[in-house]
């Protein structure tokens, strides 16, 4: 790891502050496990390293029904998994923050972090799309808010710009009696990156799906929105033929990654196979029982 | 490069000690500290040998910084015992065949550590899953779970 000066701020205005003077030289330091590991392969180089650690007002986690979730940027992966907030209003989320990676990476690696560093082969990215999350950036001149898809640009890039910070993202309210559910696929039990993941949110009337997010990420660069498989399924009675059609349709619409871990045609695959098995889950469909 | 002088209690001592930047945890706890129970393993996150508390969780001291953890509380592997009066979790892996080489134990204990304090009686499925930071080149794993439902069957009367 090359040599670096270590920058710590005690309020969100003087990381700014150090941010915009800095400029590219500087990089954001929150849990630093991703980054850590970047610095000593020398892959990350930077001259001045500003850490958030001291930003305590940024790890807050809220709900009220009216805004939906506030999740401050600096808040771990394990206060997201104990959060009753989470828990009790967005399940969905508290069940991924609680599975990712492994218990040690969950204690020290932050939400915020793991956003800005936008390694594709991650949990959170795809479960927040999918739930229709946004990102609050304050900068110099103020705040701004996007869509998290508007955030999340390509492989380890983001839309932050050179002088802002990832102050807190944002879920809305869920829709009542939605559902979510979220899967990750891993090649082996002691690997903690997926090789493809899956987020589903729908809206029921019985059987009959009235609204479907389907989300795919890590078997592509960014996560994105399966919208052909969440139209086809919207207004349909789902049945395990209509939960694999569905899974078809998704498989076709992506445009996987190939990489060491896994070619673009078995990506391919899978994201079919868990999305065939998410939406039959939702509708409470036991796809175990029936043939493949 | 910029030095710091942290201030960090490891294993209820208070220590105030001048740092560069770049210091990792581990390195600071095994070189600076000569506290070597801590084992550096893979140095890239993945086999855990390096586990650590800080402020009664468990982290990869390969993955921090000395200066993250300035004004907080380490525990190592040293200072779960005192002497030769052991930890519970260390004698059950004494009797359970939780260790071979070892090299490995001491980061498995602080993970099952942190474990046991959240949830004192776990199943095998959560055993298993609060153990999944780390790696076991040695024993298959079924002498270390069994060693951590012994533990904490010990620690909790059952």
């Amino acid at each position: 790891m090359r040599d670096f000066d270590f920058l710590k701020p005690a309020t969100l205005a003087e990381a700014i502050a150090m941010r915009s003077s800095l400029g590219e030289e500087a990089c954001l330091f929150a849990g630093g496990t991703a980054l850590l590991l970047g610095m000593r392969q020398r892959l990350v180089n930077p001259k001045t390293v500003i850490a958030l650690g001291g930003l305590a007002d940024l790890r807050a986690i809220a709900f009220d029904s009216q805004h939906g979730l506030r999740v401050g940027a600096l808040a771990r992966h394990t206060d997201l998994a104990r959060s009753p907030e989470l828990r009790t209003h967005t399940p969905m989320l508290a069940h991924m923050a609680a599975r990712m990676a492994n218990p040690q990476v969950r204690n020290q690696g932050t939400l915020g972090g793991n956003l800005c560093y936008a390694d594709p082969a991650t949990d959170p990215p795809t479960a927040l799309m999918a739930l229709r999350a946004s990102v609050v950036l304050a900068g110099p001149d103020g705040e701004r808010t996007l869509a998290i898809e508007d955030f999340l640009v390509d492989y380890y890039a983001t839309a932050l710009g050179a002088s802002e910070i990832l102050k807190e993202i944002r879920v809305p309210p869920p829709a009542p009696g939605s559902r979510g559910i979220y899967v990750r696929h891993l090649r082996t039990a002691a690997e903690h990156r997926p090789v493809a993941n899956l987020a589903l949110v729908v809206e029921r009337k019985g059987a009959v799906c009235t609204r479907a997010r389907l989300v795919v990420g890590a078997a592509t660069a960014v996560p994105c929105i399966a919208a052909k498989a969440g139209e086809y399924l919207t207004g349909k009675t789902v049945t395990l033929e209509v939960a694999a059609e569905a899974g078809r349709r998704l498989a076709q619409e992506i445009t996987p990654i190939s990489d060491l871990r896994g070619d673009g045609a078995f990506r391919r695959a899978i994201v079919g196979v868990i999305a065939k098995r998410a939406v039959a889950e939702a509708f409470g469909l036991d796809w175990k029982g029936a043939q493949a | 490069m910029s030095k710091h002088v942290i201030n960090v209690t490891v294993n209820g001592e208070a220590h105030a000690v001048e740092v560069p930047a770049k210091r990792l945890l581990a390195d600071f706890l095994r070189d600076d500290l000569l506290l070597t129970g801590t084992k550096r393993g893979c140095e890239t996150g993945t086999c855990g040998a390096c586990s650590v508390l800080i402020d009664g969780e468990v982290v990869k001291s390969c993955l921090n910084l000395a200066v993250q953890a300035d004004g907080r509380s380490v525990t190592t592997v040293e200072g779960l015992g005192q002497g030769t009066n052991l930890h519970p979790l260390q004698t059950s892996f004494m009797e359970q065949g939780g260790l071979q080489c070892g090299y490995c134990t001491p980061g498995f204990l602080m993970a099952a550590h942190d474990l046991l304090s959240r949830n004192p009686s776990p199943s095998e499925e959560e055993i298993r899953e609060g153990l999944s930071g780390n790696l076991c080149r040695c024993t298959g794993y079924q002498g270390i779970v069994d060693s951590v439902k012994n533990a904490a069957e010990k620690m909790h009367g059952r």
